[in-house]
């Protein structure tokens, strides 16, 4: 047992991944237990949400990218290696298609339809989720497919897929078990950190956009409170003006962690985890000598 | 006889690479060291000749840290007086300098190469030695045979200038790792001859590393006076990190090897199982499949089942080649064969190989295990998704397992993933992964490369079981002495290129 919780004491010290992951959830922790010592309810169950929220979407965007790429590689590798080539041309175009368009401009459109589906009242709760968190993977798979279709580009090439394909072992194993799950998983596993990184990120912008323009519209729409939207709301505005206030006038400075917490805190939660991410994704990739 | 020994023991990220309580250097006496591939010949000699890169790597020589080993009187003068010729020749030139400059670099300098040179490339006049010295070490020129040479005659060099010294008190020791591995029998006879007349000279220390068994007739053929300063020692495996120097019988080998074999002609089943049409074309050049060694008459490669048949070509002819077109995998230009009465030719389309030839009539043996088995995957799992007619269990795979390896084949080691297991220990998978399936022909090329004898005599058993048992196999190999003594000279096929 002692020796268990040494090796795990020594891998957090060693791996610069495990460090970050512990000092993202450690900073997240001190950072709540001050909002409840310090924060007004309302506030401290809206950032709640927000964050809990936030990470529940960008899980799924990982997901449904996970999915999708894996999903969509296969279907073009099958295309090429049975010389099916208009399936082939027609995945490429779409791919292609959807590759063209700016993430961010993707998101937003796709999110106009879902805020359309809302007020109709064709999907609601979870669904909403799911919805967003699809339409987020959508503009952001491509980079995965890129990987995927490399790593098995690379080790087609090579003899093992060849000495594995004349003892009678079949293509789809080869491709999915040999290729993209033993000798890629890390790197897959490596870009999701990155997607992760990315989704928070786009989501953010999003939300902060959405919720702007929304502020200013006669009705909001009840899509789920994220970071992002949260950072557009009155509050935080303010807060974030305070923090800028205090770098003209210092003194204010004890007052920003007590009185300006929300926005503070929404602030902090945003840059924080899109750094310890960052930083997760150069461990991992290090650790592996990626 | 002096005696040098050593206990060894290399370590690495808290891993043991190999440890060995006595490897002996016989002063200026020749041994030889085999033992299967990836065993650790050549780490052990290195950090002996103190050629080892301490960082990263914890290394002990007779229970001392490295550093003093590497700063005794005896390393610094080996290190001096000898040299060490390593295994793949180009990772020991320097792409950026002309071969002549690296044959004079250091303290090679002013040593006569001529001589060294005329007599490795067998050529009366210096035109076309100095053709190879005059350019630098691309990729693909000069060969791999004359990069080889180049690295033999610098060693060559440093034997001169020893035997120039005559002080047989002089500590030495010549390391040869796989010196013949790009050679044919020509030129590493040659080399043998040379290093020889040199010992008969002025005896030094020298270590040859190989794989190469045919050496020991030659040995045995033409330099017998040699016997006695000659030790045969093998490196063999006690668990998975302690490795073990023992005596290797030389004569066990020569009466193995001249045992005669029953070829079992008759037990030839007369079915053909594969027929190739003797003149086939690809990559632009066109080859032909003869019956007798002066390759005056085109004949079709046939393979009846029970029949081993063994195809010779020099190095680089297309052996590969033409086993990879019958297997699919590279598409001719002109070909033709039937293979257990299906039709194929150079239009079939790829799906024919796919549907109703892998792994059904035909398996094939890749050359290299390292490259041709998915070294993440686990010893059991290289054996997933194989078409067998019956489900393998841990102990049908623990019994498989033992028709090549040592026992006991724990579940530890079946659990084990191939990238940590020895070069030896993954061709023999690469080979049982094959030879489980039970396909009408396989193609085994290379079978014994990285193999210890013992080794070798398990593989060539298997394979003549699998024969008796009614498969046609097609070997490809450069162990010539092995395969011709092996196989029934009416089954042995040449290739070569036409015109």
């Amino acid at each position: 047992m002692k020796t268990e919780k040494r090796s795990f004491l020594l891998s957090i010290f060693l791996n610069k991944d495990h460090r970050w992951a512990m000092i993202w959830v450690l900073g997240v922790a001190v950072l709540g237990i001050w909002d409840i010592m310090f924060l007004n309810k309302p506030a401290l169950l809206r950032v709640t949400n927000g964050f809990i929220n936030t990470i529940i979407i960008c899980l799924l965007v990982v997901i449904f990218t996970l999915i999708l790429s894996w999903g969509l590689t296969l279907g073009l590798h099958f295309f090429q290696y049975r010389k099916i080539r208009s399936g082939y041309i027609v995945l490429t175009f779409i791919l292609n298609l959807v590759r063209s368009v700016p993430q961010i401009i993707g998101v937003l459109l796709s999110y106009v339809i879902i805020a359309a589906l809302i007020t109709r009242g064709w999907i609601g709760g979870a669904g909403v989720f799911v919805l967003m968190a699809f339409c987020m993977s959508v503009f952001i798979f491509m980079e995965m497919v890129d990987l995927m279709r490399e790593r098995i580009s690379h080790f087609t090439k090579l003899d093992f897929y060849n000495a594995m394909k004349v003892c009678g072992i079949s293509e789809k194993r080869i491709i999915n078990s040999d290729i993209l799950w033993k000798n890629s998983r890390i790197h897959i596993f490596n870009k999701l950190i990155s997607v992760f990184g990315s989704a928070v990120f786009l989501q953010c912008s999003v939300d902060f956009i959405i919720s702007v323009g929304l502020s200013t519209g006669v009705n909001t729409v009840s899509m789920p409170v994220t970071l992002g939207s949260l950072l557009a709301k009155m509050d935080s505005k303010q807060d974030i003006l305070a923090i800028g206030n205090t770098l003209f006038n210092p003194g204010y400075l004890p007052q920003l962690f007590m009185q300006h917490l929300q926005g503070l805190t929404v602030a902090f939660l945003i840059v924080f985890s899109l750094f310890c991410i960052y930083s997760i994704s150069n461990g991992y990739a290090e650790r592996h000598r990626l | 006889m002096k005696e040098n020994s050593f206990s060894i023991s290399v370590r690495s990220d808290n891993r043991t690479i190999v440890s060995t309580d006595f490897f002996p250097v016989y002063q200026n006496e020749i041994t030889f060291l085999f033992g299967e591939s990836g065993i650790g010949k050549s780490v052990l000699s290195k950090s002996v000749y103190g050629l080892l890169d301490p960082e990263g790597l914890e290394i002990v020589i007779n229970n001392k840290p490295y550093g003093l080993h590497l700063n005794n009187h005896w390393t610094k003068q080996v290190r001096k007086n000898s040299f060490f010729v390593f295994q793949e020749p180009s990772s020991h030139l320097n792409p950026l300098m002309t071969i002549k400059d690296q044959l004079n670099e250091g303290s090679l300098g002013g040593l006569e190469d001529r001589e060294i040179l005329s007599y490795l490339w067998q050529s009366s006049g210096d035109e076309s030695v100095r053709k190879i010295i005059d350019i630098f070490p691309k990729p693909y020129r000069p060969s791999g045979g004359e990069k080889q040479r180049i690295l033999l005659a610098m060693a060559f060099k440093r034997i001169n200038a020893l035997i120039q010294k005559d002080n047989p008190d002089e500590p030495s020791f010549f390391v040869f790792d796989e010196p013949t591995g790009s050679l044919d029998n020509n030129y590493r006879d040659l080399f043998i001859n040379l290093l020889f007349s040199k010992f008969r000279a002025c005896p030094f220390t020298i270590q040859i590393i190989t794989h190469d068994y045919s050496i020991i007739s030659e040995i045995y053929r033409s330099h017998k006076d040699l016997l006695r300063y000659i030790h045969f020692k093998e490196l063999s495996r006690i668990s998975d990190t302690q490795v073990r120097v023992d005596d290797f019988s030389p004569r066990e080998y020569l009466s193995w090897l001249n045992a005669p074999k029953n070829h079992k002609a008759d037990k030839s089943l007369h079915d053909t199982v594969l027929e190739v049409n003797p003149h086939f074309e690809i990559f632009g050049k066109s080859l032909s499949v003869f019956s007798d060694e002066s390759l005056s008459e085109p004949a079709p490669l046939i393979i009846r089942k029970g029949e081993m048949v063994y195809l010779k070509a020099p190095s680089g002819v297309g052996k590969t080649t033409l086993a990879k077109i019958i297997m699919g995998l590279y598409k001719a230009d002109k070909f033709r064969m039937s293979l257990c009465g299906l039709k194929v030719s150079q239009r079939s389309s790829p799906s024919v190989w796919q549907n109703k030839i892998w792994g059904k009539r035909a398996g094939m043996v890749f050359q290299h295990a390292d490259e041709a088995l998915n070294l993440e995957s686990t010893v059991k799992e290289t054996f997933k998704g194989l078409p067998l007619k019956i489900r393998i269990n841990t102990e049908t795979l623990q019994n498989k397992l033992l028709e090549l390896f040592d026992p006991p084949v724990t579940k530890q080691f079946i659990n084990k993933k191939v990238k940590y297991l020895s070069g030896g220990q993954k061709q023999r998978l690469n080979l049982l992964r094959t030879l489980i399936l039970t396909p009408d022909l396989i193609i085994l090329d290379e079978p014994l490369n990285g193999l210890d004898f013992n080794s070798v005599r398990k593989v060539l058993s298997l394979l003549d079981e699998k024969r008796a048992l009614g498969s046609a196999l097609l070997m490809i190999s450069h162990n010539e002495e092995i395969f011709e003594n092996f196989i029934d000279r009416r089954h042995i096929y040449h290739l070569n290129t036409t015109s």
